[in-house]
């Protein structure tokens, strides 16, 4: 084997690790390459002011001797350091505890096909930079020309390849390559003392599916102009719409909720409420690692277990807690391909669209806020508590009124659920976690 | 040859002056009025105990290069972890793309520098301290917290340590080095009762040895103080909601100042007349009690650098001097667009970020007023003890989260009080702080700052603090 990373064949260097620490000791070995390619590009008033793009190769791995594990991971793909490293890791293992919940999970006679799921798109690798450059500057020039926006923190392109390699001492060895774009624009507008600002992204793993400039524009303006001359409210209790932003925001805390990690850690709320009523009816959650071309995709998940669509909440109740393999043995459960290594990731974890226009929610409220956008922290997964700076929209009489901020919001996810009244048929996958518009019964907006 | 492991950092990059040299020239080929070549080689280790068991230990190295191309406002960034001749000369021509002139600099002479400071000596380098020792610091605050009550249910105390090594050589002819340790040791404890749990959290650490958690603050204090929040917790009752005077804790309350003031005095959000300060330098923004620093020289503090991450020496920082707008965190690129001097606040998160403005440690400088004294003085209000965070936007609105406080009642600290969240608007919150305490604090030295997707170590302080009204929201 040559010293020489670029000639590397890492698919081979991964087997070649496996053996390696087999041979030294090491009972169960898990060896993950990652070679990347980056691009990315900011561009600010019709100027370049970053331009970045790299290649990098990465390992992980996890080393288990006598039920004793040991992480490694290195930007040093040197065989000196790489041999250094297993056999400190044997050796660091058995300072840790035996864990009988430890090791890699068994070989899964299921194979997922890679290509149905549309992870790499060939025509990423083929954009030259010009053209790069072009769609950010092209996205602010259109934003640029409506005089309500006063200043710009630019628009930016970027592209990644990423070749993901995975061997086990189980027999696992497998492989794939998946693309991602996106181009995103930020605005500011009103004077100085009386700013507003807000974005627009769209992110995509097919470079023909990502929105326009122009749309990327339209709705970076819409969103930034909408909240010029907020007013502040009283403090009250009233129905709160989630846009669909804000509801993936929602259904972000409610993952780390149903987490196998929080549950048998006993940090969520929904500890022990497995086959339980959690929300109301109309309430489905689903993580699904199979949707083509969807963000939150892949094959197998970073054990190697492969991916698949598991109910989470179906018709309010509570299915599933999302597990890595150590989590399921914990619970008695088995893995639902959400494996990070150490932690659990969503694949896409999404709220399921209802039948319902946003248009129809909001001219449902007859007095009540539209959630826009938030700041900060203030979620407590162990209570399901909610507390955060919030900016919205203030409705009456199903119109929308006059924009509002520092306000904040606060009340519990558990309660939430329940309290989820109409849910919008607007649920467009935009991250790995996604939904639609919702409107939920009753929440505190803190004001003056 | 054999090489012991791990490897000098110059066993790494065994890159003659020449060369060096020879690589900020090509990155220089298409002109370009500045080009600069950050080496990092960080070694890194995590330890992490629940359930009674050490689960599991990890170890990281991160080893590569970053070369930048300033060329008017305009940066060109190529890095790699491939540390071949080809490949650093693909990144170089990478970061010269953005340049497009026909004149090309060349490098002068690269002069090794020296400073006489350093911030953070150890006893021993982290990297070579044994894993035994950390696996017992580890043991010991574990224990603390478990042991402290019985309702507390479930505890998880994580170490990490690393050594950062760096090296930065530019087109002006610097060549300088340093070491940097950083420690912390956090402490997350459960508490239950009655089918309530709540969660406490602790920490320390800095740019530190291990003889830190014998001489400073021991891992037994660290366990124990996340126990006792967690119980806390467990009494505590949901906050009142709507606006009322503020009174802010020592220390842990930096983080407001960290989030409404220091971020918007960052020059690039000031050269890009973004943040709302930018035409209000020398001017009034605050009660003419507040003054305001930023001083990455502090000994051992977590946002502590001997130089920072292009190489300049940094200075302590007067921001706002007697409610008076006097100082921006400049980094290379804002103070020569903006034509200031350099304050030394040009950091980066490792080898693949172009390095930017950024806070090192922030702080209100103490003021006249007796702690008890302030508290006195509210009838009705909300006092703020310990955060989870916050976060800002260039107009300045701001919101921090607090994971536990106390109402104030006729002047006294009554019921305590989890889960609120504070939101303001900077300049209005600067002007009404009332009234300062004699009695500066910094926080935990654990906190780490996000801004445009790079995370740094940072830390923030400051005395008790009044604020006349600020909104609280709260359920009830």
């Amino acid at each position: 084997m040559t010293e020489k990373n670029n000639q590397v064949n890492l698919t081979a260097l991964a087997e070649d690790l496996v053996n390696f620490g087999k041979m030294n000791g090491a009972d169960e070995i898990e060896v993950t390459f990652l070679d990347g390619y980056e691009f990315s590009v900011d561009v600010r008033f019709g100027k370049i002011e970053n331009l970045v793009e790299a290649g990098s190769r990465a390992l992980g791995m996890r080393v288990i001797r006598d039920k004793k594990t040991a992480f490694v991971s290195s930007s040093d793909l040197s065989r000196e350091t790489l041999e250094h490293l297993v056999n400190n890791a044997i050796k660091r293992a058995a300072l840790a505890n035996p864990d009988e919940f430890s090791g890699l999970p068994s070989l899964s006679p299921k194979k997922v096909d890679v290509s149905p799921l549309r992870l790499f798109d060939p025509d990423i690798p083929n954009l030259n930079s010009e053209k790069k450059i072009a769609l950010a500057t092209e996205a602010e020039k259109i934003a640029l020309e409506d005089k309500r926006i006063t200043n710009s923190h630019g628009a930016s392109f970027e592209t990644k390849e990423i070749k993901t390699v995975l061997a086990n001492s189980n027999g696992f060895l497998q492989e794939y390559d998946q693309s991602v774009c996106g181009l995103s624009l930020g605005l500011q507008a009103g004077d100085t003392d009386n700013k507003v600002e807000d974005y627009w992204f769209s992110m995509k793993r097919h470079y023909k599916e990502l929105e326009p400039p122009e749309e990327i524009a339209r709705k970076a303006v819409k969103r930034t102009i909408r909240q010029l001359k907020p007013r502040k409210i009283k403090t009250q209790k009233v129905p709160v719409i989630f846009e669909p932003m804000m509801t993936s925001w929602l259904m972000g805390f409610l993952f780390s909720c149903v987490s196998g990690i929080s549950i048998y850690q006993k940090t969520s709320f929904l500890v022990d409420k497995l086959g339980e009523r959690i929300g109301n009816t109309s309430l489905n959650v689903i993580d699904d690692g199979l949707l083509p071309g969807m963000l939150g995709s892949r094959p197998f998940d970073a054990e190697g277990v492969p991916c698949t669509k598991t109910p989470v909440i179906v018709n309010g109740i509570l299915k599933n807690y999302l597990c890595n393999t150590y989590a399921a043995r914990k619970l008695d459960l088995k893995s639902t391909g959400n494996s990070t290594g150490v932690g659990v990731n969503p694949n896409n974890f999404y709220l399921e669209a209802g039948e319902v226009s946003p248009d129809k929610i909001i001219s449902s409220l007859e007095k009540g806020l539209i959630l826009i956008r938030t700041l900060g922290h203030g979620l407590n997964p162990v209570t399901g508590d909610i507390s955060r700076g919030a900016f919205g929209l203030w409705v009456e009489k199903g119109e929308i009124a006059y924009p509002v901020s520092e306000i904040t919001i606060s009340g519990n996810l558990g309660e939430i659920l329940n309290q989820i009244e109409m849910i919008g048929n607007d649920l467009d996958f935009q991250s790995p976690i996604s939904g639609p518009t919702i409107k939920i019964q009753e929440l505190t907006v803190a004001g003056m | 040859m054999k090489k012991t492991f791990p490897l000098k950092f110059e066993d790494h990059f065994s890159f003659s002056e020449e060369v060096l040299r020879k690589i900020l020239d090509s990155a220089l080929s298409r002109g370009g009025d500045f080009s600069e070549v950050f080496l990092e080689y960080k070694i890194y280790n995590l330890i992490n105990m629940e359930e009674d068991i050490i689960k599991e230990t990890a170890e990281s190295i991160s080893l590569g290069l970053g070369i930048r191309v300033i060329s008017g406002e305009q940066t060109g960034y190529g890095y790699s972890n491939d540390l071949s001749l080809d490949k650093i000369k693909k990144a170089a021509l990478t970061a010269a793309s953005i340049a497009s002139a026909s004149h090309t600099r060349k490098t002068s002479f690269l002069t090794p520098a020296h400073f006489n400071h350093n911030y953070y000596p150890v006893l021993e380098p982290l990297h070579q301290e044994p894993l035994e020792k950390k696996i017992s610091l580890v043991k010991k605050s574990y224990h603390s917290a478990l042991n402290s009550d019985p309702k507390i249910m479930k505890v998880k105390v994580t170490l990490l340590d690393q050594t950062q090594y760096l090296r930065i050589v530019n087109s002006e002819g610097l060549n300088i080095t340093d070491v940097r340790p950083l420690v912390k040791l956090v402490c997350l404890a459960v508490a239950e009762k009655e089918n309530k749990r709540e969660a406490g959290y602790s920490g320390g650490g800095g740019r530190i040895g291990l003889e830190y958690f014998t001489r400073e603050l021991t891992p037994e204090e660290i366990g124990q103080d996340a126990a006792k929040e967690a119980l806390l917790l467990l009494e505590a009752e949901l906050p009142p909601a709507g606006e009322m005077p503020v009174v802010l804790a020592p220390g842990h309350s930096g983080v407001l100042i960290h989030e409404a003031v220091g971020h918007l005095l960052e020059a690039d959000f000031n050269r890009k007349k973004t943040s709302i300060f930018w035409n209000k330098m020398g001017k009034k923004v605050a009660n003419s009690q507040v003054s305001i620093y930023d001083d990455p020289t502090i000994p051992h503090s977590r946002g502590s650098y001997n130089i920072d991450d292009e190489g300049t020496i940094p200075k302590k920082t007067l921001l706002i001097n007697q409610g008076k707008l006097t100082g921006l965190l400049q980094d290379r690129l804002s103070a020569k667009l903006m034509k200031k001097s350099l304050t030394g606040h040009g950091r980066r998160q490792d080898y693949t970020c172009i390095p930017i403005p950024r806070m090192s440690n922030t702080y209100v400088d103490k003021g006249e007023y007796a702690p008890e004294e302030i508290i006195k003085s509210v009838k009705k209000g909300f006092y703020a003890q310990k955060y989870q965070g916050g976060q800002v936007e260039d107009s300045g609105k701001f919101t921090f989260s607090v994971s536990s406080g106390n109402l104030i009642e006729d002047g006294k600290l009554t019921a305590p009080v989890k889960q609120a969240t504070l939101i303001g608007s900077n300049i209005d919150i600067l002007n009404k702080i009332e009234m300062i305490g004699s009695d500066l604090e910094f926080g935990l030295q654990t906190g780490t700052c996000g801004k445009e997707g790079q995370s740094m170590p940072v830390s923030d302080g400051c005395p008790t603090l009044k604020i006349t009204r600020m909104t609280v929201g709260g359920q009830s």
